[in-house]
């Protein structure tokens, strides 16, 4: 049918289609929702994150407590290179960003501008979502922002500290 | 992922409801004005926030909204003889006026007090542009009428339709939170509709399809900023301001008028789209009031009742081979029935434990997390945001800004409505 069907259609009445099982009147109800087969949802996104400075860490820190599904929390130690996994040891920058499709950095201020840029490059180079959480007053023209900026494919600024939990919490992490 | 019970929360309005107590703090359009045309109209039956009213306007031109059952016997006003500054009951005569107060008991005698104690619940409902809109909460809390640019602007320069949405309030407002949907789903409308095509804004939207996002938390919402390549070292931004609790807005293109929604609950099934389009220093032409009558933009064409011509009934008029062709991505016609197709198929009210979100919904993950704080601060007494002027006094942007340069920054004063100041569009 083309467009011109369709204004024909709705200049004289809307075309009438049995509501048959198959029908959006039908599969559209509250009655048919209640039908949705339930099984497990595939297994829980592996996120990233990474705290860009000290009070990020603490931030990190205090989110990693919390019961997460394959998500791992690191700080930055040596820039570009290495970073510490919270309640573990040092993790090469190149393994933690294996194995994993979601990065979310977390920044209080411009600090390690240098790990930010190799976070997004090898992002971008395997395909990994990334995020960025910018928690810090005048947020909006920090330096924090603009080191992320081009790494961070959605920011939140300036980001609220449950922030964190609440994304990750809503992304399944 | 969304826990059941905040789920719930989030959604439900009725009288009572945590949201519910947050909805009544705003004044939200509850008629189009060309439901009342005239003095003594015929009354109109309106069901907003799960609360059965009767809507009228009385010899003297005052509007009325009030509870729509007769305090007498429950029969429905809707039957009601509009006469003589009341609205009258067919069944033994009850008259009301329009703030639900009987003024005549013809079974009482006349120097009977009765009809003194007898009062509907009634709310105050105000004409702004070609909306009324109603305020349902506590008279203490009152805000003052709303001010949002669209209904202060002179007559002749906005255009409101309203549709039914047969889905909760809450999916059709987080439609128009969600940015990204908008290359896939309305991609093939930017060239085509009237109220879109031959923006310079169209020819980014087209050259780059993986916008990057930054979501701003503002006292009054969230402004949601999209950002696309443009020329070197430029980037081009469509911003999207969110206001508590269901008001969005679209960035402009070119010097189309803008648009936006309000997304009202009638109840915990059902909401309506208040859409509008507004120019903010011109009339709108009569090509552009005819393609918004007609359906285009993010209007739709509707029946008598505001129920969308292509509804879930007939499958929104599904057109698979426009779909397969690309003419339209999803084979639905028109903007604001892509939308609420999608919307209506999700369920009444979607179970969100089952949702996989990514970290683009962000700006969705955000603006639930900022009703729920909103819900939980007015329970400790702490008055929301959005309900003030100079929340509503706000406006979307389309805007080429420096790469190095934050976007809120950028835009600066052209986000804040003023008379007569021309809207920041590209």
């Amino acid at each position: 049918m083309s467009h011109h069907d369709h204004d024909h259609d709705h200049a004289s009445g809307p075309r009438s289609v049995p509501a048959g099982l198959s029908s959006c009147a039908e599969a559209a109800t509250a009655k048919e929702a209640a039908y949705r087969i339930d099984y497990p949802l595939s297994a829980a996104r592996n996120t990233r994150v990474v705290a860009l400075d000290d009070e990020a860490e603490r931030i990190v820190r205090s989110a990693a407590l919390l019961d997460w599904g394959q998500a791992r929390f690191f700080s930055i130690t040596d820039p570009g290179e290495v970073l510490a996994e919270v309640g573990a040891s040092d993790v090469p920058l190149d393994k933690v960003m294996t194995d994993t499709n979601t990065v979310v950095m977390v920044a209080t201020s411009g600090e390690n501008a240098t790990a930010v840029a190799a976070i997004g490059d090898l992002a971008r180079e395997r395909g990994i979502m990334t995020a960025g959480l910018v928690v810090a007053p005048g947020a909006l023209t920090s330096d924090a922002l603009f080191h992320l900026r081009p790494h961070a494919r959605i920011l939140l600024v300036p980001a609220e500290e449950d922030d964190l939990i609440e994304l990750l919490r809503a992304t399944r992490a | 992922m969304l826990r059941t019970d905040i789920n719930e929360l989030l959604a439900q309005a009725g009288p009572g409801t945590p949201m519910g107590d947050l909805f009544r703090r705003y004044w939200q359009p509850v008629l189009l004005a060309e439901e009342l045309p005239e003095n003594d109209c015929p009354p109109v039956r309106v069901k907003v926030l799960s609360e059965r009213l009767i809507a009228f306007r009385d010899s003297e031109g005052r509007y009325g909204l009030m509870d729509e059952f007769c305090a007498h016997r429950g029969v429905s006003l809707w039957f009601g003889r509009n006469e003589e500054g009341g609205l009258r009951c067919p069944y033994h005569g009850w008259k009301y006026d329009v703030t639900g107060q009987a003024v005549e008991v013809p079974s009482e005698l006349a120097s009977s007090n009765f009809c003194a104690n007898v009062k509907l619940k009634g709310y105050p409902m105000a004409k702004r542009g070609d909306v009324l809109f109603a305020y349902l909460g506590d008279p203490a809390a009152q805000p003052p009428l709303p001010e949002w640019e669209a209904y202060t602007v002179p007559d002749g320069q906005v255009f409101t339709s309203k549709r039914l949405q047969e889905c909760n309030w809450l999916q059709a407002l987080e439609g128009g939170i969600d940015s990204s949907h908008v290359t896939f789903l309305h991609g093939g409308n930017l060239e085509s509709d009237p109220l879109f095509k031959g923006s310079k804004g169209n020819e980014y939207n087209k050259g780059d399809l993986k916008p990057f996002f930054e979501v701003v938390d503002y006292e009054g919402g969230l402004l949601i900023g999209a950002r696309r390549n443009a020329e070197e070292g430029m980037y081009y931004w469509r911003v999207t301001p969110w206001v508590l609790p269901n008001f969005t807005m679209v960035p402009p293109r070119g010097d189309h008028p803008v648009h936006g929604h309000f997304w009202v609950p009638i109840d915990d099934e059902n909401c309506w789209a208040y859409s509008f389009d507004y120019h903010p220093t011109r009339q709108l032409t009569e090509a552009e009031v005819a393609a918004m009558r007609a359906g285009k933009g993010v209007h739709s064409a509707n029946d008598a009742s505001y129920r969308p011509l292509a509804n879930k009934d007939n499958d929104y008029l599904m057109d698979r081979e426009s779909q397969k062709h690309g003419e339209n991505y999803s084979g639905i016609e028109g903007i604001a029935l892509q939308d609420s197709s999608l919307q209506e198929s999700m369920g009444p009210l979607v179970d969100r434990t089952k949702e996989r979100l990514v970290a683009t919904d962000a700006g969705i993950i955000k603006a639930r997390q900022k009703l729920y704080k909103a819900v939980k601060a007015l329970q400790d007494g702490v008055e929301p945001t959005g309900n003030r002027a100079k929340d509503q006094k706000v406006r979307s942007v389309a805007i080429v800004l420096p790469a190095d340069q934050s976007f809120v920054e950028g835009i600066g004063e052209a986000m804040v409505a003023e008379p007569a100041k021309p809207h920041t569009s590209v």
